[in-house]
C-alpha cells in the first residue's frame, strides 16, 4: 500500500514540473492604486479662514493682502508690529503670543516710533520623543508625512505647545524655522532667550552690529556673542540671558545657537535677523513667523519696493534629526549628538524653504507677483553645503551681500545664485516682461538647481522647491493653476513621500509605466528553487523505495532476468 | 524537588530586584505635610472670608519657612499685585487688603532677572507693580485682564482656567475639605531623578474626594511652566483641564473642587518637552484610579530607553596606576554587555553546568516515575 502512495506523489509532481513552465510565460498586469486608497490632506489647511488673506487693518497696522492657500495670521502681524504691550486682550488672544513675548517702549529719537525693543524667545523641540507612546509631539510636518526632529527658537507663547488637547500637532507658532526678527537701525534691542529646553543653548547675532559684551554682563560671565567656548557660559534650561545691541548698520543676517553648532544649528536653532534703515514712524514687523510675505513692510523697504519676502533655505540630516525620536534621556540624547554623531559622514536628506518642503511650500512660500513690480527677496542659506537657487522665468539682481549694498554699477543679474552656508543675499526680482527680468506671466519654479535639493530624502518633487507665481495664474485658493490635467494633490498625500505611489501610473490610458503586479505564478527564481526541491524529493522518494523494498526488487529483477532469460531461452527453445 | 524550588525563587528574585531597579525610590511621606492647612471647619460653601485670609497668610508664613534652605534668594516671588489679580475677576468677594502680603520681599522676579535694564522686559506701567508698590496699580489693571469661561490671563502672562469657587459636581453633596497645597516647580526639583531635566517638586498628592483645593502654583525657573490638570468634568470645567501657568518665578493661585469619583488626575507641564523630560505628577483622590505612567519616581515609563555601559576613562590610583587600570578594565569587561561571551554569561553557563546533572536526575526521575507507573 505505501509503495502504492508514494509512486502516486511522483506522478503528481511530473505533472506539476511542466504547469510551472507553462506559467513563466506571461507577465503580470499593471496596477493602478486607486486614489480613494491615499490618505489625502487638504491642499490648504481648512483650520485658516479665507479672510486672514485680505488686506486688513487690525490694531491700525495696515497689513497687506496675501493670496497664498496659508496666509499668516494679520492679527499675529499686529501684534508684533505693535508689540504685545501695545494691542488689546482680544487681538492676543488671537495669536497664542505671551503678553510679554514683544515690548516696545520709548520714542527715543522722536520720530515715532519705538526704539526699545524687547523680543522674548523660547527653545521648542518638535517631533521630539515621549516615554508615554510610539510616536513624537508636538507633531510639525514639513511635508506630507514627514517628521524630522527639530529644534526652534520660537516667540514665547502662552498656554499648551499642541493645537489642543486632544491634538498632538504644534500650535502654529512652534514650527520651523525660526522666526524672521526684524529691527531697526538705532533701536536698542534686547533678545531674551528664556531656555526652555532640556539642553543648553545661546544666541551668535551672524553679522548683527553687536559689542562682544555689553555693560550689563561685564567680566565675561555672560557675554553678548554666544561662543561658549570663548565669550559666554552655556545658558542652562530654566534660565534666561539677554543679548542686547544697537546695531549701527542695515543688512539681512542670521542668528543661532552657538552651543554645539555643527549639531545646534543644522537642528533648527538658526534664522534670519533683519536690521532695516532707521526712518520716521517705521513701526516694524517685528517678527515674521514662518517667513515668506512680509505683510507689514519696513518703510524703507516700500521706497524701492512693492513686495518683499524672506526665503530661509534650510537642510537636515535624517541621522541627526532622528535622534532626539529614538532617546527621552537627555543625557543618551546629548552622547549621541556630542560624541557619536559624525557630521563629517552625513549627508543631508531635507530641504527646506521657509522651514517646509514641496508641497507645503506652496501653501506659504509661493512668491505672488503681478507684471511690472520691483520685489525684494531675502534669502540665507542655513544648510551645511552650497546651494544654487535657479529663477525660471526670471533673471534677478543681487543688490546685497550679506547685508552689504553691491556697488549699484557693478551689480549681478543673473538666474542661479549660489550661497554658500551662512550666506545672504538680497535679490531685486523685476517682473517687466523684456525677456531679461521676466519673460512673461506664468507660474514659474524657483528651486535649488543641486538636484537633491529638490528631494525629500531623496524622493523627488520635494525639496525646497517653490513658485513665483503671476496672479493671473493663481485660482481662487491661491495655488497655481496647473495646466494639462496635472493632479497637484498626489503630492499632498503621505504615500507619495512614503514611495508606495507609482508616480508616472497615470501618463497615460494603459498606466504602461505604471506599477507591476506580481506573476500568477511564481518568480522565475522560486520556481526554479521548487523545481529543484522537486527533482530532489523524486530522487529521495526512489532511493527509498529502492532500499525499502530491497528484497522486491531484487526478486523483481530476478524473475524479469529469468522471464528475459525464460524468454530468450524459450525463443532459443522454440 | 527542594532544590527546584528554591532555583525557582532564585531566579524570581533576580528578576524583580531587576525591574525595581527601573524605579526609584518613592518618597510617599513628603506628601503629607502639604497639606497640613486643613480647612474641614469652613466645609460650607459661603466662607468665612477673614479666616481663610489669615490662614492663608499662615499657611505661606509656615510654607516659606519650610522650604527657606533651597531657595534662599529667588524665594517668595509672588507679590501683591498678582495675587489681587488672581481673584479681581473671579465674582469672589474677598478682601484684598488680606493678600497683600506685605511682609514678603518683592525680590523674587528680580533676583531672577539678571541686570538693572529689567525695566526693559517687562510692559511698561508694570514698575511700581514689581517693585512692590502695593497701591495705585488697582484701576491699571483692569484693562488687561482677560476674563472669558473662567479663563483669566494678566499683562504678564499668567493664567488662571477652569477656576473654581462654588460649583458643586454632580457627584457631590457637599464640600469635603477645603485645603491649599503649594507646587513648585523648576529644573532644580529635578536633580533627584537622574535622566529628567523638569519637574515639580512633588509627584503626588492625595485629596479626599470633593476636597476643594487651592493650589499655588510657584515657578522657580526663570522660563516659563505650566500646571495642567486633565481629564475633570467638562460641564465644570472647560475642555476637563484646570491650568495655572506663570511665565517667569512668580506665583499664581487658583481654586478647583474635585469630584467624588475615587480617581487619579494628570498633572503637567504642556511646554514641549518639559512633561517629557519629567514635569509631570499626579492627582489622587480618595483611593484613586489608575496611575498615570512615566512619573519620574513613581510610576515606570511604558517606553523606555536603552542603557549601555561605555568606555569611559577613569581615575588611576597613583601607587601602582597600571595594575588597577587593568583590573577595572577587566571588572568593567566582565559586567559589559555589549561582548558577546561577558562575564555575566560565563556565570549563566558555570551555573548551568552545576544545574545540568540537577535537571537530567529529575527528568529521568520523571521519566522512571512515569515507566513505574505504566508498570
Amino acid at each position: 500500500m505505501p509503495i502504492r502512495n508514494l509512486m502516486a506523489v511522483l506522478a503528481a509532481c511530473c505533472i506539476v514540473l511542466p504547469v510551472n513552465v507553462l506559467a513563466s510565460l506571461k507577465l503580470p498586469e499593471t496596477i493602478k492604486v486607486n486614489p480613494a486608497a491615499l490618505d489625502a490632506e487638504p491642499i490648504c489647511d481648512p483650520k485658516i479662514s479665507p479672510s486672514w488673506r485680505k488686506a486688513q487693518v487690525i490694531e491700525g497696522v495696515k497689513i497687506e493682502a496675501s493670496e497664498i492657500c496659508s496666509p499668516d495670521n494679520p492679527h499675529l502681524i499686529a501684534a508684533v508690529v505693535k508689540g504685545t504691550n501695545n494691542i488689546s486682550m482680544a487681538t492676543l488672544m488671537e495669536t497664542d503670543l505671551s503678553p510679554d513675548t514683544i515690548i516696545k517702549t520709548d520714542d527715543i529719537d522722536g520720530d515715532g516710533d519705538p526704539d526699545r525693543i524687547v523680543i522674548k524667545l523660547e527653545v521648542i523641540e518638535l517631533n521630539g520623543r515621549t516615554p508615554d507612546f510610539e510616536g513624537v509631539i508636538p507633531t510639525f510636518d514639513i511635508a506630507p508625512g514627514i517628521q524630522p526632529g527639530a529644534w526652534v527658537f520660537a516667540p514665547k507663547t502662552s498656554g499648551m505647545s499642541t493645537e489642543n488637547f486632544e491634538s498632538i500637532r504644534a500650535n502654529s507658532l512652534l514650527r520651523l524655522p525660526s522666526p524672521v526678527i526684524r529691527v531697526e537701525v538705532g533701536d536698542i534691542v534686547q533678545i531674551v532667550l528664556e531656555n526652555t529646553h532640556y539642553f543648553p543653548h545661546t544666541i551668535h547675532l551672524h553679522g548683527v552690529d553687536h559689542p562682544f559684551s555689553h555693560h550689563e554682563y561685564g567680566s565675561g560671565k555672560h557675554g553678548n556673542d554666544g561662543v561658549t567656548q570663548t565669550s559666554e557660559i552655556n545658558l542652562m534650561p530654566g534660565e534666561r540671558r539677554v543679548y542686547e545691541f544697537q546695531p549701527r548698520q542695515a543688512g539681512t543676517m542670521f542668528y543661532h545657537c552657538h552651543v554645539q553648532t555643527h549639531t545646534h544649528l543644522a537642528m533648527g536653532l538658526a534664522g534670519m535677523i533683519i536690521v532695516e534703515e532707521n526712518r520716521p514712524n517705521n513701526w516694524l514687523q517685528t517678527l515674521n513667523v514662518g517667513g515668506g510675505h512680509v505683510r507689514h513692510p519696513s518703510v524703507a523697504v516700500k521706497e524701492q519696493y512693492d513686495m518683499e519676502y524672506d526665503l530661509h533655505y534650510h537642510a537636515m540630516d535624517k541621522e541627526l534629526t532622528s535622534i532626539i525620536q529614538k532617546y527621552n534621556d537627555p543625557r543618551l540624547i546629548a552622547r549621541e549628538m556630542n560624541r557619536r554623531y559624525d557630521l563629517t559622514d552625513s549627508t543631508e536628506d531635507y530641504y527646506t524653504l521657509n522651514g517646509l518642503s514641496f508641497p507645503y511650500t506652496l501653501r506659504e512660500s509661493m512668491i505672488i507677483v503681478e507684471p511690472d513690480q520691483k520685489i525684494k527677496l531675502r534669502m540665507l542659506n542655513s544648510g551645511g553645503e552650497f546651494m544654487a537657487v535657479h529663477t525660471h522665468g526670471h533673471k534677478a539682481t543681487i543688490t546685497h551681500y550679506d547685508g552689504v549694498e553691491q556697488n549699484p554699477a557693478a551689480q549681478i543679474t543673473r538666474d542661479v545664485f549660489d550661497m554658500a552656508p551662512a550666506q545672504r543675499l538680497d535679490l531685486l526680482l523685476n517682473t517687466a516682461n523684456d525677456g531679461l527680468h521676466s519673460y512673461g506671466a506664468g507660474a514659474w519654479l524657483f528651486h535649488d538647481h543641486r538636484e537633491k535639493g529638490i528631494t525629500t530624502d531623496g524622493m523627488s518633487e520635494g525639496g525646497s522647491m517653490s513658485m513665483i507665481a503671476y496672479k493671473s495664474y493663481l485660482d481662487d485658493i491661491g495655488l497655481p493653476k496647473v495646466a494639462h490635467g496635472i493632479d497637484l494633490s498626489v503630492y499632498f498625500t503621505k504615500e507619495y513621500y512614503e514611495r508606495r505611489l507609482p508616480i508616472w501610473q497615470d501618463l497615460d490610458e494603459a498606466g504602461s509605466l505604471g506599477a507591476p503586479g506580481v506573476r500568477s505564478g511564481m518568480d522565475a527564481e522560486t520556481q526554479e528553487t521548487v523545481t529543484n526541491l522537486i527533482i530532489g524529493f523524486i530522487i529521495g522518494l526512489l532511493i527509498y523505495i529502492v532500499f525499502a523494498r530491497k528484497q522486491h526488487i531484487k526478486g523483481a529483477a530476478a524473475v524479469i532476468v529469468s522471464k528475459l532469460k525464460g524468454s530468450k531461452g524459450s525463443k532459443t527453445n522454440e | 524537588m527542594n532544590k527546584q524550588f528554591l532555583t525557582i525563587l532564585a531566579c524570581m528574585i533576580a528578576f524583580s530586584s531587576h525591574a525595581y531597579a527601573q524605579q526609584d525610590e518613592t518618597d510617599h511621606s513628603q506628601h503629607e505635610h502639604e497639606q497640613q492647612n486643613d480647612h474641614s471647619g469652613l466645609s460650607d460653601q459661603e466662607m468665612d472670608h477673614s479666616a481663610h485670609e489669615h490662614d492663608h497668610s499662615d499657611h505661606d508664613k509656615v510654607d516659606h519657612s519650610a522650604h527657606e534652605h533651597d531657595h534662599s534668594d529667588q524665594d517668595e516671588m509672588d507679590h501683591s499685585a498678582h495675587d489681587h489679580s488672581t481673584q479681581d475677576h473671579s465674582g469672589h468677594d474677598m478682601d484684598h487688603s488680606a493678600h497683600d502680603h506685605g511682609g514678603h520681599d518683592h525680590m523674587g522676579d528680580h533676583s531672577g532677572m539678571t541686570h538693572g535694564d529689567d525695566h526693559m522686559m517687562d510692559a511698561p506701567g508694570d514698575h511700581s507693580e514689581l517693585h512692590g508698590d502695593g497701591d495705585g496699580h488697582a484701576g491699571h489693571h483692569g484693562d488687561h485682564h482677560h476674563h472669558h469661561d473662567g479663563h483669566i490671563m494678566d499683562h504678564e502672562g499668567t493664567h488662571i482656567m477652569g477656576q473654581n469657587f462654588d460649583k458643586l459636581p454632580s457627584s457631590c453633596t457637599s464640600i469635603s475639605e477645603e485645603i491649599e497645597i503649594t507646587v513648585r516647580a523648576g529644573t532644580k526639583y529635578a536633580r533627584k531623578f537622574p535622566g529628567t531635566a523638569f519637574a515639580f517638586d512633588q509627584q503626588e498628592w492625595h485629596v479626599k474626594p470633593c476636597s476643594k483645593i487651592t493650589w499655588h502654583f510657584v515657578n522657580e525657573d526663570n522660563i516659563r511652566h505650566q500646571f495642567m490638570m486633565h481629564g475633570l468634568p467638562r460641564y465644570l470645567y472647560p475642555l476637563g483641564m484646570f491650568h495655572l501657568e506663570n511665565t517667569g518665578p512668580r506665583k499664581v493661585s487658583g481654586t478647583m473642587i474635585v469630584p467624588a469619583a475615587d480617581e487619579t488626575y494628570l498633572v503637567h507641564c504642556d511646554i514641549a518637552q518639559h512633561m517629557e523630560k519629567g514635569m509631570k505628577a499626579q492627582l489622587v483622590v480618595g483611593k484613586g484610579g489608575e496611575d498615570i505612567p512615566s512619573i519620574p519616581g513613581l510610576t515606570p515609563y511604558i517606553i523606555n530607553d536603552k542603557y549601555e555601559a561605555e568606555d569611559l576613562p577613569q581615575v588611576s590610583d597613583e601607587d601602582n596606576g597600571k595594575k588597577k587600570d587593568s583590573f577595572t578594565k577587566q571588572v568593567t569587561d566582565f559586567y559589559d554587555e555589549n561582548v558577546p561571551l561577558s562575564g555575566m554569561s560565563l556565570i549563566g553557563l558555570l551555573f548551568g553546568i552545576v544545574c545540568a546533572p540537577l535537571f537530567i536526575r529529575m527528568i529521568a526521575l520523571g521519566k522512571r516515575k512515569t515507566k513505574e507507573e505504566n508498570v
